[in-house]
């Protein structure tokens, strides 16, 4: 059916309509059922607990309802039979700069813009992902700002924000690496000064109210924002950092709609993925957020480099999300020597707990992030955590995500053997009970494999723009952040450059 | 900065009378060793499990099954034969080009390398043991490739496996992709042709043209010759970059150009063929080798080529002789062990992604008497593995260059 529609298309609008297509094919050829079904598996590796062997995944109303073997389930229930295959559970995707309009801001202190309103449903990297099994990602401006937007975690299926939404509002986005084209002293300052500004604000209203002009109340108005129950009252400032003493005095509706995201900030009532591409930035950023009381609502986003902050960000007990490059290279300044270290595991090694990033999508996915760990001789357990139940606690989402048990989301990957064998591949995935992805009609995958065309579309989404010769070329792979750092670029900011050219 | 360390210590040392102890002078000792894995992979038809490899003198001398390693002994899960990367791409100079020319057939590369180039440590410890090295692909016949060694001594000259193993040049569109004409604008070192992808393929034809012609004609004897003629008797492989299909084509009709002129011999080593997969017939038919890209994810490589995945699976089932390559990795970036992973994930059988990362290329140059398998009499080049070769959950985690220990496990 898709393709007959697509045959009618103007074969210029082929390229951009494909992905849009190929989405609803998907949930056209798999309408969305209502959320129940019953996987049986070969295995099934719940990770949490032992692996079953011939189990079954019980899923009602979008949440799975039993896991185990040999367990009942309604007589009329869909049951999909996967007696040779692995059922695992969905990949949790930290975090992520794609599937947006623009992964930044030209803003410096943009927490009042929600990445939701950037979140294209129909991009090619959501469809990617649900490829690879990822079925939540958390979706963050990149690291090229001061205090970026709000951030929403989205599965990868749904043609609305809406309808992809996870959890709405997961955290905001933070840099202690200089925006493109700062210094790190201004970065510095401008963190603080945020803050400085948000203190001088408050102070201010309330001294506006107790002198009692109240240009809080008439700009409120002037906005157009309204009072509801919650935000009708005043209550004292939370938090374990600074305090505004009297910000009682100040029905919360009034407080400016682009200072309320900072100080939800400070009162601890939000999340901060904070950016960092060197270990001194690591420094900057736990000060920031000490100085302003959530650094235990922080979780650390780090360019490879960073692993040498590795005792300061345990010694603060602080959660990290790796770059998606997992060995630093470094190059001795004397010698020219190269030394290579493998990131993760000098965080495994000194217990700091940690995510892991796609290097690319269908190619480098989490997957295959998770068994280099393996290969740097990480244990499978270990590897497995830091792409799914480490980072949905990361993400504040582990009573959904994460692992297989009760309670939990509907979210099952049906892989042909060992996630983590190069031989294995993505099969099905169910997301919140539906049946999203089948790979027997994903046409894009059988293109990738073995260059056939589908029927009925244009031959030119395989030739994009040629190439420079001998440089990295998956260009594809990125991620469109500047401040984080790219699978191709070394990223931290130390001075490397390649000796070639 | 090594060898003025060396040369200083070696300066010292003379300096400082030597001690004298009424030692026994022996004769140097050999230089045993054995490694044990719990696979040997030897990449010679067999594996052979629970073995143990004996080397002397830098040669294999004993595959022995069955062999129970001690505590203290060298032991490893798994031992292939120390990898061959044919498209290493380690340059001379970078990514320079002697560009007096586009064809300079008579330039040898292995006379500028530099031997403490970083490119080879990051090859060696990937389990890379042996390269050819090719001048860069901006000229049309850039010069002799050379078959070496990625470590052992800091000579390049006695790390050469074999000199002279190929003809290398470029067809597409990267040879004509600097240059521009000599009018319009002020003239410059790309003042020169050819100028397009036409003008690459004219060039390599007037090449072989004008060599068919010079032949035994002393009057018509240019710089070159010699190498040209070489290449078109088959003495010489051509070892030709090309991308696309329609420069594969072009390489593989060129080949049937000659055969048709009474040189029915010329060798044909296709390098970085993203889109050999839609060619097979000409190939088959030409009995033309292939070396594959590096894989990319998005399957778009250089040229517009579209690289499949089962590249690799779908030339070795037609019988076309198939290596991968790495296109030297970066530091941190995809090893040719992976690439091999990659490969297999694409359908390519074990043993033949094995065959691919080390006998393939190694017959396809003609070093195959001395690597690319675990043989009694070969040179001792052993990758040392964690776990099983070629899956991304295992790596290389030792390295034996000539019977040397030059990257050890343990550590």
């Amino acid at each position: 059916m898709k393709n007959q529609k697509l045959g009618t298309l103007a074969r210029t609008a082929v390229a951009t309509c494909l992905a849009a297509t190929a989405l609803t094919a998907a949930t056209n050829a798999m309408p969305f059922s209502d959320g129940n079904i019953v996987i049986k598996a070969g295995q099934v590796i719940t990770l949490d607990g032992e692996p079953i062997e011939n189990g079954t995944i019980v899923i009602e109303n979008g949440r799975i309802t039993a896991v185990g073997k040999d367990i009942k389930y309604p007589w009329n229930a869909e049951v999909k039979e996967y007696p040779n295959s692995v059922a695992f559970p969905g990949f949790v995707e930290a975090l992520t700069n794609s599937g947006m309009d623009r992964a930044n801001e030209n803003i410096d202190v943009a927490a009042f813009l929600n990445v939701k309103d950037s979140i294209d449903p129909v991009s090619f990297y959501f469809e990617d992902s649900l490829r690879s099994g990822v079925t939540t990602l958390n979706v963050q401006q990149g690291g090229s700002c001061v205090v970026g937007g709000m951030g929403y975690i989205v599965k990868p299926v749904g043609m609305t924000v809406e309808e992809m939404t996870v959890q709405p509002n997961s955290g905001i986005a933070m840099s202690a690496a200089p925006k493109s084209g700062k210094s790190r002293a201004t970065q510095t300052l401008a963190l603080r000064q945020t803050f400085d500004d948000l203190r001088r604000y408050l102070e201010g209203v309330v001294q506006e109210k107790r002198d009692g002009v109240d240009l809080a109340t008439r700009e409120a108005l002037y906005q157009g924002r309204e009072a509801d129950e919650e935000t009708s009252k005043g209550r004292p400032m939370g938090g374990n950092g600074w305090k505004v003493s009297n910000l009682e005095m100040i029905p919360r509706w009034e407080i400016d709609e682009k200072k309320a995201p900072l100080l939800g900030i400070v009162e601890g009532k939000t999340a901060v993925f904070f950016y960092c591409s060197t270990p001194g930035d690591v420094q900057t950023a736990i000060r920031t957020a000490k100085d302003n009381g959530f650094l235990n609502r922080t979780v650390l986003c780090l360019s490879s480099g960073c692993w040498k902050a590795a005792d300061l960000i345990k010694q603060h007990n602080i959660p990290v999300i790796l770059s998606s490059v997992l060995t630093h290279v470094e190059r001795d300044p004397v010698t020219g020597e190269e030394k290579e270290t493998f990131v993760p595991a000098v965080f495994q090694d000194k217990g700091v707990r940690f995510a892991l990033r796609s290097a690319g999508t269908s190619g480098k996915s989490l997957w295959y992030q998770a068994a280099l760990c393996v290969g740097h001789g990480m244990t499978r357990e270990q590897a497995l955590a830091a792409v799914t139940t480490t980072a949905a606690e990361i993400t504040g989402l582990s009573n959904r995500v994460g692992s297989l048990a009760p309670g939990k989301d509907g979210n099952v990957v049906i892989f042909s053997g060992d996630p983590l064998s190069v031989m294995s591949n993505v099969e099905q995935v169910v997301v919140e009970g539906n049946h999203v992805y089948d790979r027997s009609t994903d046409v894009r995958m059988r293109h990738l494999e073995t260059g056939a065309q589908p029927e009925n579309t244009s031959a030119e989404m395989e030739t994009g723009t040629p190439h420079k010769h001998d440089e990295p070329e998956e260009k594809d792979d990125k991620e469109p952040d500047e401040g984080e750092n790219e699978e191709e670029k070394d990223d931290d900011h130390e001075g490397h450059e390649d000796e070639e050219n | 900065m090594i060898p003025l360390t060396e040369a200083l210590l070696a300066a010292i040392t003379a300096s400082v009378p030597a001690p004298t102890l009424p030692v026994a002078v022996e004769a140097t000792p050999v230089a045993e060793m054995s490694v044990y894995a719990d696979a040997v992979y030897t990449g010679a038809g067999e594996t052979i499990e629970n073995a143990m490899v004996v080397i002397a003198d830098g040669k294999i001398t004993a595959i022995t099954p069955g062999a129970e390693p001690g505590d203290e002994d060298l032991h490893v899960a798994a031992i292939t034969p120390g990898m061959v990367d044919l498209s290493a791409r380690i340059y001379p100079d970078g990514y320079s080009v002697e560009e007096t020319e586009e064809v300079t057939p008579w330039i040898r590369v292995d006379l500028s390398l530099d031997p403490f180039s970083r490119d080879w440590d990051r090859q060696l410890r990937n389990g890379v043991t042996s390269v050819v090295a090719s001048p860069y692909d901006n000229n049309c016949i850039g010069g002799l490739s050379v078959a070496l060694k990625t470590g052992g001594s800091n000579s390049i000259e006695a790390r050469t496996i074999k000199s002279n193993v190929a003809l290398r040049g470029a067809i597409g569109s990267q040879p004509s992709s600097k240059n521009h004409p000599a009018f319009g604008r002020p003239t410059d070192f790309y003042s020169r042709r050819p100028t397009t992808r036409m003008g690459v393929e004219w060039t390599w034809r007037k090449a072989m043209y004008d060599a068919l012609q010079a032949e035994g004609d002393k009057e018509r004897a240019f710089d070159g010759l010699p190498q040209l003629l070489q290449a078109l008797n088959g003495d010489l492989p051509v070892f030709v970059q090309a991308w696309a299909t329609q420069d594969i084509r072009t390489a593989v009709f060129l080949k049937e150009e000659m055969a048709g002129e009474g040189k029915p011999n010329m060798q044909l080593i296709i390098d970085a063929g993203a889109e050999a997969w839609r060619e097979i017939d000409f190939l088959v038919r030409t009995g033309t080798a292939v070396v594959l890209p590096p894989y990319r994810a998005s399957g778009r490589t250089t040229d517009g080529a579209f690289f499949a995945a089962d590249c690799a699976a779908k030339l070795d089932e037609a019988g076309v002789p198939v290596a991968l390559s790495s296109h030297n990795a970066k530091a941190g970036g995809e090893t040719l062990g992976q690439q091999a992973a990659h490969a297999r994930r694409g359908g390519l059988s074990f043993d033949s992604a094995l065959a691919a990362v080390t006998i393939n290329p190694a017959r396809m140059v003609g070093i195959d008497d001395r690597v690319g398998s675990i043989e009694v009499g070969k040179d001792a080049d052993l990758a040392l593995w964690n776990g099983t070769p070629f899956e991304l959950t295992s790596r290389v985690v030792g390295v034996v260059l000539d019977g040397e220990l030059v990257n050890d496990p343990r550590k």
